[in-house]
């Protein structure tokens, strides 16, 4: 036993040796991003795409939030930071104070659909009462032309890029001139990404909810808002009230031909395009 | 009290016990059973065609020879479906074609008609969409309606109308059905090739091929009549294109669906080491897996040398005292701290006051803290259990104590290490909070085999995508076996690590016993 | 054993068994130089845990500088991203003590119990087939655990929520009914001295008390048959799925208190006539409560400090619910609300939302510390006890 262990420890040695001795060989391009989970979903495809064009390349995405995207960027932690709203002052702030220069690249646009079980036969809201039902003016769906059930109100986490762009485009009205920001009733679920969002509504009945474009399927109804269903064309004009433009920003604009500038091109390029339309965003071309 | 109401008490708590256990057998049961019976889908399941494509022109696996032939007959099956739905089309372009020319030929009769057609006419062309084109003519007739005062001519556009209107909502069934068959069967034969792996294949898995096909086959509606929630309806696809060369469609689908897709049970070893494809749309788990080897290597490393120091000194030196037993309450502490607050700790420590980049070495460095004290305490009941008469032997025949230590007594406790070390291993690959901040990532490269290359990349885990693909992914319902094998795998890789555990310990105790 | 030590050591007994004056102050420095370097290795060992209490309290302590202690212990207002934020962890805690409280009462009975059967009921050979199942409950990973109540349980409960745990009650109900009834109405009868007629009245109690029970248990089961629960992913899954994940410490830890009280008091207590429930209940858990209590908090501890199974399964729903034991209503934990928020607070700029969240770690780590002490300090005064009695 002992024997055999100590070759085994020998021969352990000898093996990470081995690798130290190779690892000085080759030494391969990473390019890190970090941030938000919504455009997650755009820099995932986007990554496995340039990783198949560009064997060379490591790309490597995280999705831990727009914030964490951020004091990524400016840490140097990552090259590129993924952010569904866009930097804060006090971040930009920060950013300069370490020499990062943060330039916004918009990669897509999204809208930001209110989802509901597909048997719900209320068809459409309006802002008002998407806020009264956040708000817990209205809790019933009788309330608005629904069936008889009390409403489930599902929001994305209150530190999601998502929840910032929902609050500050619905639950934000003016008031006599004045801005007022109405909170989310106390009674409602949090969940912490756009799927989860969608795997509550389409597990329950009375649900509302709301989520990326890019997450609206058979399985959820999205609503028509103001009268205008969400979709590529209504986002992109503007005529659908709840959309945004989703970004990726880098320090500084990255050097011509570099591996950077070519990821955060992608989406110009048709293919990229394609990708971004397939995963149910809006290319920022479509007009 | 009587003996008799005694003894049933005595039975009845007696029974409780039991009730106790069953439960518990029967909660191991309810958790393990799913986990494992649908984690084995993702290795064992009928593949289909699209399947055996997938592998062949993605991981090069397969033989390319049978295969083609495979596909010329799988090929021959499709051929009529592609046919149906290029004939309906082309016919379609021609009522549309058939339109326009009247139209054409009424604005040459009738100036004021030109005027308001020329333009509109002019939009359509053949690389708009077909419905848009549609939709165009049906707007022109609108306009036409109410500017046309020859009686004759607007007969005839009531017909074109009603001719169009009629059109429309088949335009965008066929639509809708190519769709269907394109997610079933893969992009059909002549088109552009989709950017995404998701869309360049059909149904790669039969389960997943019989929903599509339902898909393809009805229409999912929803009744709103009654007065509560709605009810789903679901309508054959069929009904849209009654009376037209379109109806035998869906009789040819459901009944050659088979033909079409060649399913066949298939072991797909791959999951294991293929990369993913398309975010674990396609492929394997083979990033994750090596990240929480990794990992757990590398929390190993960090942990066990100190851990076995702290146990030599905890009991060969230590002198009972003050600072001895702080120091012990110390390590006991560090076993009840919350897995998040060591997440936290390698966040503000490592990360922010560090400085480390969030990677492997972070995460290593963080999960080795966490199963620092189970090492300690292990190692230090084997090295306690190593008989006295070791040590005396070891000290009379002139060694030293040190001398005593490296060469009697680790040795002698090194099975009871190893229980310990396995164990944490098994703690290590499974936890999922301390890395989040530190060391996870949701899509990475396959890490290298080279340990210096790695420290510092952000890594995919077993654990963490666990919870990303099952709450984060655009598509998690469709990957749930995925997510089943993924989990699987780390209750595998877990529970082998605890039984190689037990058996080290069966045979410690076989030892000590003689 | 290895080629170098064959030749010269093999002599060196004979050469010169004393040590000279010099190589024995070597071999005491050595010794001295190798002790310390042990000491500092277990102090950097032991210091880690100082470090996480320094490091989480630094970056915990500015919160309450900029916002001040009363709005984090009142508030359950929970609107980090706010304008003006609120920082209420009110019902943030109150969620935690509430999943806590739910694992507690599924563990503690159930562990206790089987506990007890481990350790005085079972013969050896059972007890090591029953030892695998704790152990393979105690090591399934925590995600593990919170994917199947996210992607099993919840979508079961929520679709058919009254109708499991009907068949949940009667199945855990009627036995344990069954059993009280009988003992009750044998304990009530007892008394009558005439064989005869006690027979009869217990046959009548019996009846009647046990007509009573099911009819209590079909209303009850009706109830919750009826019963819809509105979403799946609540406390009460949690609290089902922490209970579990804490019952193998809770066992193991009682099972050793149970085994350490020793066999003369239980013999003494057999001798004098007791059965084994008596014995078991008037002397050996009175001797080991201190270690079932340490059980208990270890249990406490294990739950509390769950991050990914609350995470995932717990609705994340910052509110108290109301009444306030509705284990069917969604919350929010301490722990998941750090793992959630972390991504998004901006650590940069160090603002109260970044430091809000390791005021909640260090408000577990505090809770966990104390939780621990408590346990060690129990267990040391239950080892007195044994050892001052013996």
């Amino acid at each position: 036993m002992n024997m055999r262990l100590k070759r085994l420890i020998m021969a352990a040695l000898v093996a990470t040796g081995l690798c130290t001795s190779v690892a000085v060989a080759g030494e391969v391009d990473t390019l890190v991003l970090d941030g938000s989970t919504t455009v997650g979903p755009i820099a995932k495809a986007f990554a496995e795409y340039y990783m198949a064009k560009h064997p060379g390349v490591n790309v490597t995405v995280n999705e831990s939030g727009s914030g964490n995207g951020a004091k990524s960027l400016i840490n140097s932690g990552c090259s590129i930071a993924n952010m569904s709203r866009f930097m804060k002052d006090n971040e930009f702030a920060a950013a300069v104070e370490k020499g990062v220069m943060p330039v916004a690249h918009v990669v897509a646009m999204d809208g930001l659909p209110f989802l509901v079980h597909p048997s719900n036969p209320v068809k459409g809201l309006t802002v008002q009462q998407v806020r009264a039902i956040f708000s817990g003016a209205i809790s019933n769906w009788k309330e608005v032309g629904g069936p008889d059930r009390e409403i489930v109100v599902v929001s994305r986490d209150t530190n999601s890029g998502t929840y910032e762009t929902f609050h500050g485009l619905v639950m934000t009205h003016d008031v006599d001139g004045e801005k007022v920001k109405e909170k989310i009733k106390d009674g409602a679920e949090y969940v912490g990404s756009n799927g989860g969002i969608r795997a509550r509504v389409q597990s329950t009945p009375a649900a509302i909810g709301y989520a990326g474009l890019g997450f609206v399927d058979k399985t959820v109804k999205a609503l028509e808002v103001n009268g205008v269903y969400p979709s590529g064309q209504t986002v992109t004009s503007g005529l659908y009230p709840v959309s945004r433009p989703l970004f990726m920003f880098t320090n500084g604009y990255p050097k011509l031909g570099s591996h950077i500038h070519a990821f955060v091109t992608l989406h110009l390029s048709e293919q990229g395009q394609e990708i971004v339309e397939d995963i149910g965003f809006v290319p920022v071309t479509h007009y | 009290m009587r003996l008799a109401t005694r003894k049933l008490l005595d039975v009845s708590s007696s029974s409780l016990g039991f009730i106790s256990i069953g439960i518990m057998g029967v909660a191991l049961l309810v958790i393990l059973v799913p986990i494992f019976s649908r984690g084995a889908q993702a290795f064992v399941f009928k593949g289909t065609i699209e399947h055996r494509r997938l592998l062949l022109e993605r991981f090069e696996r397969g033989d390319a020879a049978a295969f083609a032939e495979e596909y010329e007959a799988v090929r021959a099956a499709r051929q009529p479906v592609y046919d149906t739905i290029a004939t309906f089309g082309a016919a379609q372009q021609q009522t549309l074609d058939k339109m326009i020319a009247v139209l054409t030929r009424l604005s040459k009769r009738n100036d004021s008609i030109a005027r308001l057609v020329k333009r509109r006419l002019r939009r359509i062309s053949d690389d708009e969409p077909f419905l848009d084109n549609v939709d165009t003519v049906s707007k022109v007739l609108e306009r036409l309606e109410g500017h046309v005062d020859s009686a004759e001519i607007a007969g005839d556009l009531a017909l074109l109308h009603s001719g169009v209107d009629a059109m429309a909502p088949q335009v965008a069934a066929l639509e809708e059905l190519k769709d269907a068959v394109a997610n079933l069967l893969g992009p059909a034969p002549g088109t552009v090739q989709p950017a995404l792996p998701r869309r360049q294949y059909g149904a790669t898995r039969w389960d997943r091929a019989e929903v599509r096909l339902q898909d393809l086959l009805y229409e999912t509606l929803w009744d709103y009549s009654g007065d509560g929630m709605g009810h789903r309806v679901l309508k054959p696809r069929v009904e849209q294109f009654r009376d037209t060369p379109m109806e035998p469609l869906f009789d040819y689908v459901e009944h050659h669906a088979e033909a079409m897709l060649q399913p066949r049970w298939t072991c797909y070893w791959g999951f294991l080491f293929d990369k993913p494809l398309d975010i674990h749309i396609f492929g394997g788990i083979l990033p994750e897996l090596l990240g929480t080897i990794y990992l757990t290597i590398g929390a190993i490393l960090f942990a066990v040398p100190v851990g076995i120091i702290t146990a030599i000194y905890f009991s060969e030196y230590a002198r009972p005292g003050r600072i001895v037993s702080f120091l012990r309450t110390c390590v006991s502490t560090l076993a009840g701290v919350p897995s998040i607050v060591f997440g936290m700790f390698g966040l503000a420590f490592f990360l922010n006051a560090c400085h480390m980049p969030k990677g492997v070495l972070a995460g290593a460095l963080t999960l080795s803290l966490l199963i620092l004290p189970t090492i300690i305490r292990a190692s230090e009941e084997a090295i306690r259990a190593v008989p006295r008469t070791y040590r005396e032997a070891a000290l009379s025949l002139g060694a030293g104590r040190w001398h005593t230590i490296v060469t009697v007594i680790v040795p002698a406790a090194l099975p009871g290490i190893l229980t310990g070390t396995v164990i944490s291993m098994g703690r290590a690959a499974g936890e999922t909070a301390p890395i989040i901040f530190t060391a996870a990532a949701s899509v990475a490269a396959v890490l290298s085999f080279n340990p210096l290359q790695v420290w510092n990349q952000p890594t995919a885990s077993l654990s963490w995508n666990i919870y990303n693909l099952c709450t984060e992914h655009e598509a998690a319902n469709e990957i749930r076996h995925v997510q089943f094998g993924m989990v699987a795998v780390l209750v595998t890789v877990v529970l082998v690590l605890n039984l190689f555990a037990i058996l080290l310990r069966a045979r410690i105790a076989r030892k000590l016993k003689g | 054993m290895r080629e170098s030590s064959k030749t010269p050591r093999l002599n060196m007994p004979s050469e010169r068994l004393i040590l000279s004056a010099r190589a024995n102050l070597q071999n005491h420095v050595l010794g001295l130089v190798g002790r310390s370097a042990l000491f500092v290795v277990t102090s950097v060992a032991a210091a880690a845990v100082l470090f996480i209490i320094v490091y989480i309290a630094r970056d915990a302590i500015p919160f309450f500088q900029l916002r001040g202690v009363r709005e984090f212990f009142t508030s359950t207002g929970w609107y980090p991203s706010g304008d003006p934020p609120v920082f209420g962890a009110l019902a943030i805690i109150t969620g935690s003590v509430l999943v806590t409280v739910g694992a507690v009462v599924v563990a503690v009975p159930l562990g206790v119990s089987a506990a007890i059967c481990l350790s005085d009921v079972l013969p050896f050979s059972a007890r090591q087939a029953v030892k695998p199942v704790i152990e393979v409950l105690a090591a399934i990973p925590s995600v593990a655990y919170g994917f199947f109540a996210l992607v099993v349980l919840a979508p079961l409960l929520q679709e058919a929520g009254g109708r499991v745990l009907a068949v949940a009650w009667y199945l855990l109900a009627l036995p344990l009914l069954f059993l009280t009834v009988a003992v009750i109405s044998d304990l009530l009868t007892s008394r009558i001295q005439v064989e005869a007629r006690r027979r009869l009245a217990r046959t009548i109690a019996l009846v009647v008390l046990a007509a009573g029970a099911l009819l209590l248990l079909a209303l009850t089961g009706r109830a919750l048959y009826g019963l819809t629960i509105k979403t799946g992913t609540n406390a009460m899954n949690v609290s089902i799925i922490l209970g579990i994940m804490a019952l193998p410490t809770v066992v193991s830890v009682s099972e050793d208190a149970l085994q350490a009280v020793g066999r003369d008091l239980r013999e003494g207590s057999y001798a004098l006539g007791a059965t084994r429930a008596e014995t078991m209940i008037k002397t050996i858990m009175p001797a080991a409560s201190s270690g079932i209590l340490a059980a208990v908090l270890l249990g406490i501890m294990r739950a509390l400090g769950e991050t990914m199974v609350v995470w995932m399964a717990s609705g994340n729903a910052a509110q108290i619910p109301s009444p306030l034991f509705n284990y069917l209503e969604p919350i929010r934990t301490l722990t998941a609300t750090i793992a959630g928020d972390m991504g998004e607070a901006d650590h940069v700029t160090g603002s109260a939302r970044y430091h809000v969240l390791f005021a909640m770690g260090l408000l577990l780590l505090v809770f966990c510390f104390l939780c621990n002490l408590a346990s060690e300090w129990v267990v040391a005064r239950q080892r007195k006890k044994l050892t001052g009695e013996a």
